[in-house]
C-alpha cells in the first residue's frame, strides 16, 4: 500500500498534477474531490503526470473519467502524461486511451 | 473484614515481632472484648451441629433476621433460615460440598427475615474437627450482600439489555441478508436456461460479504432459433454498484428483443447508462454481449459479439488449440454519449468452448507478498489445459482455481461458458 | 442417536452382577452416588447417568418440549436402559427421579423389576388435606429466582470451589464440575419438577418398591414419605436417622444398608 500523493504546479498550458502512490477503491473519493475543486478555464489543459503512479484499480479509472467530465464542463481539456505500463494496459483495454490524450511525459503534454 | 476460619481477637492485627509493645496496647484500646467483637461484628457468626442445629449465633446475624436468641438456638437448623432456592441449593450443593472439602467460600444466597423480607447474603463455613479427627461443628460467617446484589442486579439488567440489542441486531442482520439474497437473485439468473444444441454453465464467486456484487451475466431466448447472453461487471461496489448491474441487465435483455445486435444492445445500453449518471458520479461498465445461433444439423453454433472496455472472450477449441477472440478499442459503457464497440465473429464446432469472464480473475493478486496478478497469459495456459471439455468441466476446473486463489481475490468474478457439444460419445448432459 | 453420550452415561461395578441404575434429582448430576457406588460396585453392575442439562451431558439434545413434563426425562431413561439393553435391572432415584422412576417402570416393566425411591416426593406443593412442604408462594419465589437471577442461583449453581490440600483424593475435576447445571436447563427441569403432581401415579407401581425417607428432610417432610408408602401397595418404608434431603451424601452407612438389605431380598 502506497498512500496517494499529490502534487500541483501551473505550467502555459495550466495545472499539472503530479500524481504518486496507488490510486484505488480508498483513494479515489479523495482524488475526485482534488480534481473537482481545480478551476479551469476555457481552452486550458490539466495533466495528470503518471510518472509516480503505482497501481491504479477501476476506482482510480473512474476518477479519471470524473476529471475528464470536470475540465470538459469548463471547455477546457486533460491530457495524461506518462501513463506506466500496468495502468496503460488497463486504458487500453477499457477504450480509454481513444479519449484522454497520453504523452510520453509533462514536458511533452506541456506543450501549447 | 471477618476472616473465615478464625476466631476473631484483638490480635488479629499485630505485629508479630512486637505482642507486648505499643501496638497490642493499641489494639486494647479499639476492642475491650473478644465477646463483644463476636457479637457485633460487621458480619453474622453462626456455629452449628453437623446436622445444622444452630448453637451460637451472634448480635449482628439475629438483629438481620428480626430472630430473638432463644427462639433460634437449638430450635432452628441453617436451612431454617433460606428461601426455597437456598433450602434446595444447600441440600444439592452447599452441604455435599462441605462435607468433601471441610470448607466452602462466598457462597450467594438469601436470608428470610422474621418479617418476610429477603437480605442478599455471601456465606462461607468451615468445618471444626475435635481431636480425633471427627467433624464436630460447622462455623459460618454471614455478609451482608445486598449492596453487591444491586450491583450484580445493574450488571444483569446491563447485560439483558445487551443481550436484547444483539438479539435485534441480528434479527436485522437476518432481513438485511434476506433482503440482499432476493436483490443478488434479481441480477443473475437462478439458473441457465436449458438451450437445444449448447452447453452452458456459470459461476460467480463474490468478494464481499454483504453478497451484492457488481458483476452480472445472462443467457436467454431471443427468437425461435437464437439466444443471446452477456457478461458484464460494474464499476464500484455495494448497493449503488447493484443498481446500475440490475439497469444494465434489463436494459440489455429489452434490446436484445428490440434488435438484437450485439453493438446495437451495447449502443443502446450505453445511452441509457450515461443519460442516467451523467455528471460528477460517472457510472459505468464492460460488458461483452452476444447471439448465439445453433445449427442442429452440424452442431456447429455461430457466435456475434461485441465488447465494451471488457477483457476479450477465449475460445477452447476441441482440438486444444485455445485462444482470446480479440475485441480492442471497444469502450467503457456509459461513459461518452456516444462510444464505438468492437465486434467479432466466431463458429464454435462441436467440441469447442466459449469462455468470458470478469477481470475479477485475471486481476487476483498471487505470489507470497500478493503483489502480482494472475494475469491474462496465465490463464490462457490454463484454459489450453482444459480444451476439449465440456462447458461444465471448463467452469468446474475454473471454480477449482478460484479457491487456490482464495484471497487473491479482491473483486467479484463472473464466469459463463458456452460450448458446442461434441458428437463423440461425450455424454455431458446439457445444463 | 447416541444415548450414552447424551446422557453421559457411565457403566462400573461387577460386569456379571445383577444391574442397579442410580438416577440423580434436581440440581445434581451423578456425582451425588459417589458415596453409594463403593457399596454396591461388588456386587452389583452399577449404571449411572445425567439427565440432559445437567453434568456432562449433552446440552445440545436438550429440548423444552420434550424436558417440560416428567414423561420426557422418563422417556430417557427407558431409553437409557434400551441402549444398554438391561433386564431385570433395580432402578434406584433420589427425589424427583423417584417419580421419574414410576413412570420408567411402567413403561419398562421387562427392564425394570423394582425400585427405590430415596426421599421421594410426588408433589411439592401443600393441598387440600395433603402437606408436601411447600406453599405455592414459595415454589413461586423459587422458580422467580431461577427466572430472574442470573448472578445469584446461577452462579450459586457453579460456585468458585476453593482448593482443598487436605483432601487430596477430590480431583480437580469433580471440585470444579460438582453438580454442574446449564441455568437455562435448570429452570426448565425446575418447574417440571416443582410443579409436577404425580399422587396419582404412585397407585400404578407394581413392582417391589423401597421407599427412603429421611427423619429431617428439608424439603420433603415425613408426611410425604408415609404418603407414598401409603400409595404404592406393598411397598417397604424405611426412615433414616438421617437430616438433609441427600441421605445418600448426609448418611451413606445407613442408606446403603438399606438399599443393599432391600436388593439382596429381592426374588
Amino acid at each position: 500500500m502506497n498512500p496517494l500523493q499529490t502534487t500541483i504546479r501551473h505550467a502555459p498550458t495550466g495545472p499539472v498534477l503530479e500524481v504518486n502512490g496507488d490510486l484505488d477503491y480508498t483513494s479515489a473519493g479523495e482524488f475526485r474531490a482534488l480534481i473537482t475543486a481545480l478551476t479551469l478555464q476555457p481552452g486550458q489543459r490539466l495533466v495528470l503526470d503518471l510518472t509516480g503512479l503505482e497501481f491504479c484499480d477501476s476506482s482510480g479509472i473512474t476518477a479519471m473519467i470524473v476529471a475528464r467530465n470536470h475540465v470538459h464542463a469548463a471547455d477546457a481539456d486533460i491530457a495524461l502524461a506518462a501513463v506506466p505500463d500496468h495502468t496503460l494496459r488497463v486504458l487500453r483495454m477499457v477504450g480509454l486511451d481513444q479519449i484522454l490524450a497520453l504523452h510520453p511525459d509533462s514536458e511533452a503534454a506541456t506543450r501549447p | 473484614m471477618c476472616r473465615i476460619g478464625q476466631e476473631p481477637g484483638p490480635h488479629d492485627a499485630d505485629n508479630e515481632d512486637d505482642e507486648e509493645g505499643p501496638t497490642a496496647a493499641f489494639a486494647a484500646l479499639l476492642e475491650d472484648s473478644v465477646e463483644e467483637l463476636y457479637e457485633n461484628a460487621p458480619c453474622g457468626y453462626l456455629s452449628t451441629l453437623m446436622d445444622g442445629t444452630i448453637a451460637k449465633i451472634n448480635g449482628t446475624l439475629l438483629a438481620w433476621l428480626g430472630q430473638e436468641r432463644d427462639a433460634v438456638v437449638g430450635r432452628m437448623r441453617f436451612t431454617d433460615l433460606l428461601t426455597v432456592g437456598g433450602k434446595l441449593y444447600h441440600e444439592t450443593h452447599f452441604s455435599p460440598l462441605l462435607r468433601m472439602q471441610g470448607e466452602l467460600s462466598g457462597i450467594a444466597l438469601e436470608i428470610k427475615e422474621a418479617g418476610g423480607g429477603r437480605i442478599p447474603v455471601l456465606v462461607s463455613s468451615v468445618v471444626k474437627h475435635g481431636g480425633g479427627g471427627e467433624p464436630q461443628l460447622i462455623r459460618t460467617t454471614v455478609f451482608d450482600a445486598r449492596d453487591r446484589r444491586a450491583y450484580e442486579e445493574e450488571l444483569l439488567g446491563a447485560r439483558k439489555a445487551a443481550e436484547q440489542a444483539r438479539k435485534e441486531a441480528e434479527a436485522d442482520r437476518a432481513r438485511l441478508q434476506d433482503a440482499l439474497a432476493v436483490l443478488q437473485q434479481s441480477l443473475l439468473p437462478d439458473s441457465l436456461p436449458s438451450v437445444p444444441g449448447l452447453d452452458a454453465a456459470a459461476h460467480y464467486r463474490t468478494a464481499s460479504p454483504d453478497r451484492l456484487g457488481g458483476d452480472f451475466y445472462d443467457l436467454f431466448p431471443i427468437d425461435a432459433d437464437r439466444f443471446a447472453f452477456f457478461l458484464g461487471d460494474v464499476c464500484g461496489k455495494g448497493p449503488q454498484a447493484a443498481a446500475v448491474t440490475s439497469l444494465t441487465r434489463y436494459t440489455l435483455r429489452a434490446a436484445a428483443v428490440h434488435d438484437p445486435d450485439p453493438v446495437s444492445a451495447l449502443t443502446t445500453l450505453n445511452q441509457v447508462l450515461h443519460e442516467r449518471y451523467t455528471g460528477g458520479d460517472p457510472r459505468y461498465c464492460t460488458t461483452i454481449f452476444g447471439t448465439l445461433a445453433p445449427d442442429p444439423a452440424t452442431g456447429r453454433v455461430t457466435v456475434h459479439l461485441a465488447a465494451g472496455g471488457h477483457p476479450p472472450a477465449l475460445v477452447l477449441r476441441g482440438n486444444g488449440k485455445t485462444e482470446y477472440l480479440p475485441t480492442p478499442g471497444g469502450l467503457l459503457v456509459g461513459v461518452l454519449p456516444t462510444a464505438t464497440f468492437t465486434a467479432a465473429t466466431t463458429v464454435l464446432e462441436p467440441g469447442d468452448t466459449l469462455l468470458l469472464y470478469t477481470d475479477g480473475l485475471t486481476e487476483a493478486r498471487t505470489g507470497d507478498d500478493r503483489t502480482a496478478l494472475y494475469g491474462d497469459e496465465a490463464l490462457l495456459d490454463f484454459a489450453a489445459d482444459h480444451a476439449g471439455r465440456s462447458a461444465q468441466d471448463v467452469i468446474q476446473a475454473l471454480t477449482g482455481l478460484l479457491d487456490d486463489l482464495g484471497d487473491g481475490l479482491d473483486d467479484d468474478t463472473a464466469l459463463l461458458a458456452l460450448g458446442a457439444p461434441a458428437l463423440t460419445p461425450r455424454t455431458e448432459a446439457t445444463a | 442417536m447416541d444415548v450414552e453420550r447424551r446422557n453421559n452415561v457411565t457403566v462400573t461395578g461387577n460386569p456379571s452382577g445383577p444391574t442397579v441404575v442410580l438416577a440423580h434429582g434436581f440440581g445434581c448430576d451423578q456425582n451425588m452416588w459417589r458415596l453409594t457406588v463403593p457399596a454396591l460396585a461388588d456386587d452389583y453392575r452399577v449404571v449411572l447417568f445425567d439427565y440432559v442439562g445437567a453434568g456432562r451431558s449433552d446440552l445440545s439434545a436438550f429440548s423444552e418440549d420434550r424436558y417440560a413434563s416428567l414423561d420426557g426425562y422418563a422417556q430417557d431413561v427407558v431409553e437409557v436402559c434400551e441402549a444398554l439393553d438391561l433386564r431385570d435391572a433395580v432402578f434406584v432415584g433420589h427425589s424427583v427421579s423417584a417419580m421419574i422412576g414410576v413412570l420408567a417402570v411402567g413403561r419398562a416393566p421387562e427392564r425394570l423389576r423394582a425400585l427405590v425411591m430415596v426421599a421421594p416426593s410426588p408433589r411439592y406443593i401443600d393441598d387440600d388435606g395433603y402437606r408436601g412442604g411447600f406453599t405455592a408462594e414459595d415454589i413461586a419465589e423459587l422458580l422467580a429466582s431461577l427466572e430472574s437471577n442470573y448472578l445469584g442461583w446461577s452462579a450459586a449453581m457453579a460456585p468458585v470451589i476453593m482448593g482443598n490440600a487436605d483432601r487430596p483424593e477430590l480431583g480437580e475435576e469433580l471440585k470444579n464440575s460438582f453438580c454442574a447445571t446449564d441455568p437455562d436447563m435448570a429452570r426448565v427441569f425446575a418447574r417440571t419438577t416443582f410443579l409436577s403432581d404425580s399422587r396419582d401415579d404412585l397407585k400404578a407401581v407394581a413392582v417391589p418398591t423401597l421407599i427412603l425417607d429421611c427423619a429431617r428432610d428439608v424439603i420433603a417432610p415425613r408426611e410425604v414419605g408415609a404418603f407414598v408408602h401409603q400409595a404404592i401397595p406393598g411397598s417397604t418404608l424405611v426412615t433414616l436417622d438421617a437430616t438433609g434431603h441427600c441421605p445418600h451424601l448426609s448418611a451413606p452407612e445407613a442408606t446403603n444398608e438399606a438399599i443393599t438389605d432391600f436388593l439382596a431380598r429381592l426374588p
